[in-house]
């Protein structure tokens, strides 16, 4: 299948809050010119020598090509985009193609295609609308005539990445060339490129500089019902757009889930629906609900094993831990199963986000054999988090068990907290996770829950990430796109007043917008960085702290999966390890002194070992100093000096704390009396420090990196600072006027009059 | 010594001031206070209180919007935005954040609500059975109640009745000059004739009672004096003549009118008795006082009430 290898960029992990650049590959360094971020600079080459291309293609008419004539054009002998002959390979992927559901309505889909400057298109899983519809576009739009490209986007990189590999295989072109694909930090595109696959987030960067898009004559925006951030902005944006590009054509594809949302949303476009290639599937409800959900996954997971014919498991959880401790559990049980009930053997598999790629592969292996010829069939099961609801498609998935949870990013401007919390699926996650059963043959799925429950306690559709989300970095996006009026900018589902309220203020304080709501030079500068708005700030302001150096590779170690590994058999010696580069001051500056040690030579000799030896991710670092050598490069060309004060200087780490201050100083909390909870200044809300801290609880007050919501309220990854600085560095958001009259008013104002007292004292001298 | 006023109602709720605090507090005062504050401050909470805590001030404030002081709020009242708007262009947006729910156990999806409905079924049960306690104990005062009122009204309209007679009798006696003459029970005034004849058949009753013991002792086998004369016998409570004169006029005719009177209210029956001797006597049941004229000068009103 086309996206048959795994997305695992899914936000599964624990750290949404400052992701946002993402993995590449391998680690290697890209030269600027390869760097789609910054591919604005680069002066777009005249892209089409018409002797290049065949001549077949001239005879078409643009926005008038038939079904039949693109048939013919497809079958050859030439390639109809670079005059090459075909490949027997291509012949064979052709006939395959051809039996894809799309195929039957190319002729239908052409004619709406034509008509319309808008088309809403609906096709299930499996219907081949990702690598068709795009190629059927190329034969009508014919982009090359008029040096422009048809995009195509994806909510996640890996989907961007693999299914550009399969439509460049399809239409017989090397990857890069006539197809190509573009994700953050990672370019594949050339001057000949026709069909561009590339993430939502991509696209809407580059409608950043380019407000009309003017590169593309046709722009797909592929899985909506997924309902990304990106691409509920990109779809209010590309509203706008083709009114005034009258020449742009839009097609929205989604999975048939609220379709006809997107049609009323779009003025009423058409809309053409593809049925998927899918067999039926079985639903079974528990009769009553369940008290212990994981409990009653493992249960029905080896009842099946025990009970039901061939078939692979797959089960639904909700993160890492639960994961890994469900795996161990299911393989005891299964084992007894097999001695003493003459099962067939089970081998589980997990899945999750922060798994390593090789173990991710394995979920691809064939079930195993049955131990003896005529023996009971071996199956697997995978235990996996949502990022199999969507993303990825595993062949031979007969029964899957749905108890009904996932986790999700919820954010509440009201405390300010962005947090990963487990909550109820909605009835169309369901209905997904349900239909995962059916892709080979009739399945079965066994819901952890009554019907009752079904449809009386999930909410119809997942709310879009947009509803879920701080939207400090789009509201920036959004103003350097030049849309200003935000109240009315016009969202299919609109977030609460307060949401964009919130943001406004904390950009407002970050000095990315003046209290008239406009863009600031700061804020402009701010926007460029793929970064959120707190650490963009950090990183430019960090020259003022002679520290820029250090804060860059801060920046880009917080823009990184989490660098510490802690098995659950070594969590000790996994700890000790930590304390080897524990700072004192906290977290921060610990997880510095890690990459400083990462960069010195006798770890760079061989650096895998290295970080196996210090629990340490080397994926993580790496991508971390892939992330520093971009955003030095945006630094370089916005002329932000790179400096360092001298090691052996006393003030090297109090520096580093102070930059650190300038960007999260409205993420501070005072701890209260002498105990050991602390109060966040403003939102008031009573935290704990998280127990990976290497901070002492000594520190009076401290910023923090992120506000993590369970049971407990922890704030992580947090360094000690003083509050003379929170004072003179963002004196707007220490205006103790605004301060409710509480203990951190009054321990502020203490500070204030020590200083005063202090300068006073100076002053007469 | 003017004590009377000054003197403290120690039993009294009600506290006039504030303890005053002393105006200078002692250096020992002042090092207690110190330490009191320092203890409580320095007092280690239980993790039980610390989450409780937690939870308290993130619900606060997960329930409270934020103000419109908030600068965010400025910038946005630029492009007409007003409290209680929604954004952009479509018409059911959202107003409020999507609620944070922290799920804190294992339990499958709909455990909570089926706890909560069997909670609610209990509640309910429970407030029903307390509803229907409370109902039943409402009517039985109520029932009390109506039950002294009647007995009281009964009361007085047996009072009323003595009066109109009295007066009746006295009128009839003035109009006869002195001759007084038994006046037949279909006579009487309907409105005292149930007195009149419930005192008729007590005396017939009587009579009866008397008459059948007479009849019994006269046949049973008892010692008879025959030298008992006239005078003995009615010494001893017997009739000198057994005679069942009663007994045999026993049957009291069917009087319809009374009846009808009788079945009405014994509050409608003592007011029609009450206006009777107003107009009649000019006499007020309520003030006991007969007046000399129809103006009846001094008395408040015809019902009860106005004689509170």
């Amino acid at each position: 299948m086309a996206n048959k290898r795994a997305d695992f960029d899914d936000d599964d992990g624990a750290r949404v809050k400052r992701i946002k650049v993402e993995q590449n590959g391998n680690g290697k360094i890209k030269d600027p010119e390869s760097n789609p971020y910054l591919a604005h600079w680069n002066d777009q080459p005249l892209k089409q020598d018409p002797s290049n291309s065949a001549d077949l293609l001239y005879k078409f008419k643009r926005h008038a090509t038939t079904a039949k004539e693109a048939n013919v054009a497809e079958d050859g002998p030439l390639n109809p985009f670079t005059g090459q002959t075909l490949s027997s390979n291509y012949m064979g992927i052709l006939k395959k193609r051809r039996d894809l559901p799309v195929h039957q309505q190319r002729a239908e889909f052409l004619k709406l295609y034509q008509e319309s400057q808008i088309l809403v298109f609906v096709g299930e899983t499996g219907s081949g609308k990702t690598t068709q519809i795009p190629q059927f576009v190329l034969f009508d739009d014919l982009p090359q005539l008029n040096n422009k490209m048809v995009a195509c986007t994806q909510p996640r990189r890996v989907a961007a990445m693999s299914v550009a590999q399969r439509v460049a295989e399809e239409m017989d072109v090397q990857l890069g060339q006539e197809v190509g694909y573009s994700i953050r930090f990672e370019d594949k595109t050339s001057p000949s490129t026709l069909l561009k696959y590339m993430t939502d987030g991509m696209l809407l960067r580059e409608a950043m500089h380019d407000n009309n898009l003017t590169k593309y004559s046709t722009i797909i925006l592929d899985e909506a019902h997924e309902r990304t951030l990106a691409t509920d902005i990109l779809m209010g944006l590309l509203k706008e757009v083709v009114l005034r590009r009258k020449d742009l054509k839009l097609i929205i594809m989604s999975a048939t889930l609220d379709a006809t949302k997107f049609q009323k949303y779009f003025h009423s476009a058409p809309l053409l629906a593809v049925p998927g290639r899918t067999h039926p599937v079985e639903i079974f409800y528990t009769p009553a609900p369940e008290r212990d959900y994981v409990e009653a996954a493992l249960r029905t997971v080896l009842q099946i094993h025990a009970s039901e014919p061939e078939g692979d498991i797959l089960l639904f959880l909700t993160g890492e831990e639960e994961i890994e401790d469900a795996c161990r559990k299911i393989n005891l049980e299964a084992q007894e199963l097999t001695r003493e009930a003459d099962a067939g053997p089970l081998v589980v598999y997990p899945l999750y986000g922060s798994l390593p790629p090789a173990q991710q592969q394995k979920i691809f292996n064939s079930a195993p054999p049955p131990l003896r010829p005529g023996g009971k069939p071996g199956r697997k099961c995978i235990v996996s988090t949502n990022i199999a609801e969507t993303s990825l498609t595993i062949d031979g998935i007969v029964y899957v068990v749905d108890p009904g949870f996932s986790k999700q990013k919820v954010y509440n401007p009201r405390i300010r907290v962005e947090s990963l919390l487990v909550s109820p699926i909605s009835k169309a996650s369901a209905q997904q996770r349900a239909g995962r059963a059916g892709r080979t043959r009739p399945g079965k799925c066994f819901r952890l829950y009554t019907e009752t429950a079904f449809k009386k306690e999930l909410i119809e559709q997942t709310y879009p990430e947009v509803l879920r989300s701080n939207l400090a970095s789009t509201v920036l996006e959004l103003k350097k796109l030049g849309v200003d009026d935000l109240v009315h900018f016009d969202l299919m589902d609109p977030p609460a007043p307060e949401t964009l309220m919130r943001a406004l203020e904390e950009l407002n304080y970050l000095s990315c917008l003046d209290d008239e709501g406009e863009l600031t030079a700061l804020g402009k500068l701010a926007s460029e960085f793929p970064l959120d708005p707190a650490l963009a700030v950090m990183l430019i302001t960090s020259p003022e702290f002679y520290c820029s150096n250090e804060i860059l590779s801060l920046t880009a170690l917080l823009s990184v999966p989490n660098i510490f590994v802690r098995p659950a058999a070594q969590r000790k010696r996994a700890d000790e390890m930590k304390d080897l580069f524990a700072h004192p001051d906290g977290d921060h500056l610990t997880m510095l002194n890690v990459y400083h040690a990462f960069k010195r030579d006798d770890a760079q000799e061989n650096p895998k070992q290295w970080c196996h030896d210090h629990f340490l991710s080397y994926r993580a670092l790496g991508q971390a100093d892939n992330v520093r050598m971009q955003l030095k490069r945006i630094m370089e060309r916005s002329e932000i000096d790179l400096m360092s004060t001298p090691f052996e200087d006393k003030k090297y780490y109090e520096n580093i704390r102070r930059a650190l201050v300038a960007g999260f100083f409205m993420q501070v909390a005072r701890r209260d009396g002498s105990g050991k909870t602390y109060t966040t200044v403003k939102d008031e809300q009573s935290v704990l420090l998280h127990p990976s801290t290497v901070l002492g609880q000594e520190s009076e007050w401290v910023v923090y990196n992120e506000f993590v919501l369970t049971t407990k309220n922890y704030i992580r990854s947090v360094t000690a600072v003083k509050p003379e600085w929170l004072l003179d560095i963002a004196p707007n958001y220490y205006d103790l006027s605004t301060f409710k009259n509480n203990e951190i008013k009054k321990a502020l104002q203490r500070t204030m009059n020590t200083v005063m007292r202090k300068e006073s004292t100076k002053n007469k001298r | 010594m003017a004590q009377s006023d000054e003197e403290e109602d120690y039993m009294s709720m009600v506290f006039e001031d504030a303890p005053k605090a002393p105006k200078h507090e002692t250096s020992l005062q002042r090092a207690a206070r110190r330490r009191r504050e320092g203890e409580a401050a320095a007092r280690v909470k239980s993790k039980a209180e610390l989450k409780a805590e937690a939870e308290a001030a993130r619900e606060e404030s997960l329930a409270t919007a934020l103000p419109s002081s908030n600068k965010g709020f400025k910038m946005m009242a630029k492009f007409g935005f007003k409290q209680g708007d929604t954004l952009g262009k479509s018409e059911d947006a959202r107003k409020e954040p999507i609620q944070i729910n922290i799920k804190e156990d294992k339990g499958g999806i709909g455990l909570e609500s089926e706890k909560k409905r069997k909670f609610m079924e209990t509640m309910a049960k429970a407030d029903k059975e307390a509803k229907r306690i409370k109902a039943t104990e409402g009517d039985y005062l109520e029932l009390r109640r109506q039950e002294q009122l009647e007995k009281k009204a009964e009361r007085q309209l047996y009072n009323a009745q003595k009066t109109a007679e009295l007066l009746a009798e006295e009128a009839a006696e003035e109009n006869s000059q002195g001759v007084s003459q038994q006046v037949p029970l279909k006579d009487v005034n309907v409105l005292w004739r149930g007195l009149a004849r419930r005192r008729l058949e007590k005396n017939d009753h009587q009579k009866q009672e008397r008459e059948l013991h007479n009849s019994l002792a006269s046949r049973l086998p008892v010692y008879h004096d025959d030298e008992e004369d006239n005078d003995s016998k009615i010494a001893l409570g017997r009739d000198a003549d057994p005679f069942y004169r009663s007994l045999m006029n026993d049957d009291v005719e069917e009087d319809s009118e009374l009846a009808i009177f009788e079945a009405l209210p014994a509050a409608d029956r003592l007011r029609q008795i009450a206006l009777f001797l107003r107009e009649k006597y000019h006499y007020c049941f309520w003030c006991g006082h007969r007046y000399p004229d129809a103006t009846m000068d001094g008395c408040p009103g015809v019902t009860e009430e106005e004689h509170d």
